[in-house]
């Protein structure tokens, strides 16, 4: 999913467009931000860009150690059970362990741009 | 169903970047996605949660750059925290300079954000086999918005 473009005053949270295009949208980050239940009032502009990179950063390693489950179990199809494992092996991961014990997700069907394949 | 997937972020983003960093030939289950999906939504409000409660403490009403630095080094993410130092301090000398150019020049819009384009672009390949071991490349922002002759 490109950004519509580096400047495009909705993804970029400006009209100015402060930097070029980031990995993740700023408007859903700002957004999640917000909602984290703390109160939080006031978010600067340069909060969401600084977790675009953040995010990328911990997507990236959440995925290698997902994959050494993955590689450990002899498979090549990274699982949801391989992100758990690798969640619930790495100290700084603490706090994803309910949400990977958890997911409920899977009981529902979510509207997904991608195809259903089992 | 709609505003579900709107707390969270995109799926498809999600994915690329998971689909970045693995080998060419590696699969990625859907729903291992969607796991990755929360995980990194939920990474967000946790850190987040950590800087609002710093910048409480210190009568602030904003969370910058820098309280999200910190809360990373606070969460134990210390090697993203340096990653984001330097990241952050990039952006803001790019946003300085950007606003000195508008001051003082009449130059077209397209110019500025050509060059703030070029020089202001943070996102590189990244290759980290082992450690986590990021370089910021610098695109050369020092002299590249001067108006062009």
């Amino acid at each position: 999913m490109r950004q519509a473009g580096a400047y495009s005053g909705i993804l970029s949270g400006g009209l100015s467009g402060k930097t070029g295009p980031h990995s993740l949208p700023l408007a859903r980050i700002k957004k999640i931000m917000k909602k984290s239940g703390n109160d939080v009032k006031m978010i600067s502009g340069e909060a969401p860009i600084v977790f675009s990179k953040a995010c990328e950063l911990f997507i990236e390693e959440l995925t290698k150690r997902s994959w050494t489950m993955t590689i450990q179990g002899k498979r090549r199809t990274l699982h949801k059970e391989d992100v758990a494992s690798a969640a619930i092996a790495t100290d700084i991961f603490d706090f994803l362990v309910n949400l990977v014990s958890n997911s409920s997700h899977s009981m529902d069907n979510p509207v997904e741009i991608e195809t259903t394949s089992k | 169903m709609d505003e579900e997937q709107d707390k969270l972020l995109p799926i498809a983003n999600v994915g690329r970047i998971m689909k970045q960093i693995l080998p060419p030939a590696a699969k990625i289950s859907k729903e291992a996605k969607q796991t990755m999906q929360e995980c990194a939504t939920e990474f967000i409000s946790f850190v987040t949660g950590e800087a609002s409660d710093k910048c409480q403490k210190e009568n602030r009403k904003t969370v910058n750059g820098d309280d999200i630095c910190w809360a990373l080094s606070s969460l134990g993410f210390d090697d993203y925290a340096e990653v984001i130092v330097r990241y952050l301090h990039k952006y803001r000398e790019a946003e300085r300079e950007k606003s000195a150019n508008q001051h003082k020049s009449s130059s077209t819009d397209q110019d500025i954000e050509e060059s703030n384009h070029k020089s202001s672009q943070p996102q590189q390949q990244i290759e980290a086999p082992n450690g986590i071991e990021f370089r910021v490349l610098d695109k050369g922002n020092s002299s590249s918005f001067k108006n062009p002759s």
